[in-house]
């Protein structure tokens, strides 16, 4: 399968030479287009720092990130900005909504910036509320939503725009066993679906047994990489 | 309508906050509103005063007379220059005068005096002078049955002299031509008060004060008067390129009254500064509120970067929601400044004592009502909230989303 992103030698570290802390420390990762991957590992092995470099939110210390084999540490601001706008879904831990707009203006915001015409920005939000199961809950602010109900408007936002990789990180940390499962349950399918790549981190057993490969991470390397 | 839907919805998110700073930008408004009807309130009145006392709003003269004037540099009273007058829609109406010095003397004692002769008839229409006669009455330019003309003195020759109307009055001078200028008048009218410009003038009828001076048809200036000041360089501009070539000169109340205008726009610079520190303060106010909202709000700033906002775009979000406050706030301002500017200048306020400036009362503060009083502080209101809102909004465009989502 074609690999959509690729990290060479990945490393990103914190704090001084004297004191440093190697949060990812020369990572090789390719995963394909399509996957529905798990990273995976204990608090503080580097699951959210992987992340954040693969969606460009953050800058490696050394070592390459390509997505689509476009080298993303080359871009500048703004260049970044439409990569990750056009090219990547994000779905936070914090469900991290606009908490001003309405779950439907939140979902349509990526597509105004786009520049998608108003027709069919309403018709893709009216349908992707029916995808995650919020039909009638467009109008509701964030604060009116409950938990579950924020990450799959999140989901939603992150998928609305077709991107090419969803990035989720701890998407169900804050949420219930059971909403959890339910909202993986629903990425799995939008993922069967539509075809994206889901690349999420998670330490929930039960969560992990929904990927297809787990790759397991610790102290920064990658200490296992199943694929099931 | 991304921006400002945004924009809107996250002023009314804090609304107290919002409250506050509306409040403060929209007394900024008021303020500098009133400042700007006071200041070109008072000084338009006084512009008034001396130009339609007796400047009028623009003069013409013999090319270098206003800064040297000299007697014999005087122009030709003819159809060519009352015709450009005529012709110009802009003005009112037109008077021409002469200037001489002279000695007077009457009733066994003698002053040094100020002669203007004036055009009888055309001068009541530009000047106040046939408001301003306190006794007798308002000359004419023909000869009593004994062959004399009539002249009204200022208050001050009155004093001076210990005239009264009907005693003679003799003038001395030069003439044009080297003569020596000598004639008897009867004094017709006493006019304006002893602080008044028309203090130690003398008027004579302008074919008399011309057959004195030995200045046959000649002038030495042409008063315009014009419904307001404000087209006055405009105007001179007109008159003087439709007389080009001509030698004359055209000036507006501007170049008449220079010490006067310097002096005004010395002031108003003076006031700018007082209002720009005014201004200062109440955006230093603004920007701690534009900080305080982009410091709570980074996370979220964070996410907008991050689902793939341009930098730009957030550093513009800031900036449009404070000006959208400063407008909100200026349109709460003109509320409340509309009917009090209204009233200052329609009403005014009374001075305890009133002011003679140059025998002429000045007893109400006035302010004025035009479009600028209201768009310039809405103007200056604004500009600044961008200006003030542009450091926060650069900030916030710089955000790391790493960062950012990581604060709380």
């Amino acid at each position: 399968m074609e690999s959509l992103i690729k990290t060479t030698q990945l490393c990103r570290y914190f704090g001084t030479e004297a004191i440093q802390v190697k949060a990812l420390d020369h990572v090789d990762l390719e995963i394909s287009s399509g996957e529905f991957t798990a990273i995976v590992g204990p608090s503080g092995s580097g699951k959210s720092t992987l992340l954040n470099l693969i969606g460009g939110l953050d800058n490696p210390t050394s070592g390459k990130v390509e997505l689509g084999g476009t080298d993303i540490a080359k871009m500048t601001g703004t260049e970044l900005s439409n990569f990750r706008r056009d090219h990547i879904g994000f779905v936070f831990q914090a469900y991290n909504l606009i908490p001003v707009l309405s779950a439907a203006e939140n979902i349509e915001y990526v597509m105004l910036l786009q520049g998608v015409a108003a027709t069919e920005r309403k018709q893709k939000v009216e349908e992707i509320l029916e995808k995650v199961g919020m039909q009638g809950l467009g109008d509701r602010r964030p604060a009116e939503l409950s938990g579950g109900q924020q990450q799959r408007a999140a989901v939603a936002r992150a998928l609305v725009s077709k991107p090419d990789i969803i990035l989720a990180d701890e998407p169900t940390a804050n949420l219930d066993s059971k909403t959890g499962i339910g909202l993986l349950d629903m990425m799995k399918q939008l993922n069967e679906e539509l075809n994206v790549t889901f690349v999420f981190s998670t330490h929930d057993e039960k969560i992990m047994e929904r990927a297809r490969r787990l790759i397991h991470l610790a102290d920064g390397e990658i200490e296992e990489d199943e694929i099931r | 309508m991304l921006l400002p839907t945004l924009a809107l919805r996250n002023i009314l998110r804090q609304r107290r906050r919002s409250i506050l700073t509306a409040l403060s930008m929209g007394g900024g408004y008021l303020l500098l509103s009133f400042s700007f009807s006071l200041v070109y309130g008072s000084y338009g009145n006084l512009i008034d005063m001396f130009t339609q006392d007796h400047t009028g709003h623009i003069q013409i003269h013999f090319d270098n007379y206003l800064k040297k004037p000299k007697l014999y540099k005087s122009i030709q009273a003819n159809d060519e220059v009352e015709a450009v007058l005529d012709k110009h829609a802009e003005i009112v109406s037109y008077a021409a005068r002469i200037h001489a010095a002279a000695l007077a003397y009457g009733n066994n004692k003698s002053a040094p005096v100020s002669i203007v002769g004036i055009d009888v008839e055309r001068e009541k229409t530009t000047s106040m002078l046939v408001k301003k006669v306190k006794q007798g009455t308002f000359f004419s330019n023909v000869m009593n049955e004994d062959g004399y003309y009539s002249a009204m003195i200022g208050y001050g020759v009155a004093n001076s002299l210990r005239l009264k109307t009907g005693n003679e009055l003799v003038l001395i001078s030069q003439g044009a031509d080297g003569s020596i200028a000598n004639d008897i008048y009867i004094v017709q009218g006493i006019v304006g008060t002893m602080t008044s410009w028309e203090k130690n003038r003398v008027f004579l009828p302008l074919n008399a004060a011309q057959e004195f001076l030995s200045m046959p048809g000649k002038v030495h200036e042409y008063s315009i008067l014009l419904p307001s000041s404000d087209a006055a360089r405009e105007v001179a501009e007109d008159i003087q390129s439709a007389l080009a070539n001509s030698g004359l000169k055209v000036s507006p109340w501007q170049e008449i009254e220079e010490t006067f205008y310097k002096s005004m726009q010395a002031d108003i610079q003076g006031n700018y500064f007082s209002l720009g520190i005014i201004v200062f303060i109440v955006f230093i106010g603004v920007l701690n509120t534009v900080v305080m909202s982009v410091l709570e709000r980074t996370r979220e700033f964070g996410v907008m970067r991050a689902i793939g906002t341009n930098p730009w775009r957030i550093t513009l979000l800031i900036i449009l929601e404070t000006c959208t406050l400063a407008l909100f706030s200026c349109a709460i301002g003109f509320v409340v400044t509309l009917p009090l500017i209204a009233w200052f200048t329609f009403e005014g306020i009374q001075l305890a004592q009133s002011l003679d400036i140059g025998g002429i009362p000045y007893d109400t503060l006035k302010g004025e009502f035009t479009l600028p009083v209201f768009i310039i502080p809405l103007l200056v209101i604004v500009a600044s909230a961008a200006v003030v809102s542009i450091p926060p909004g650069i900030r916030a465009a710089r955000i790391t989303p790493v960062e950012a989502l990581g604060s709380h």
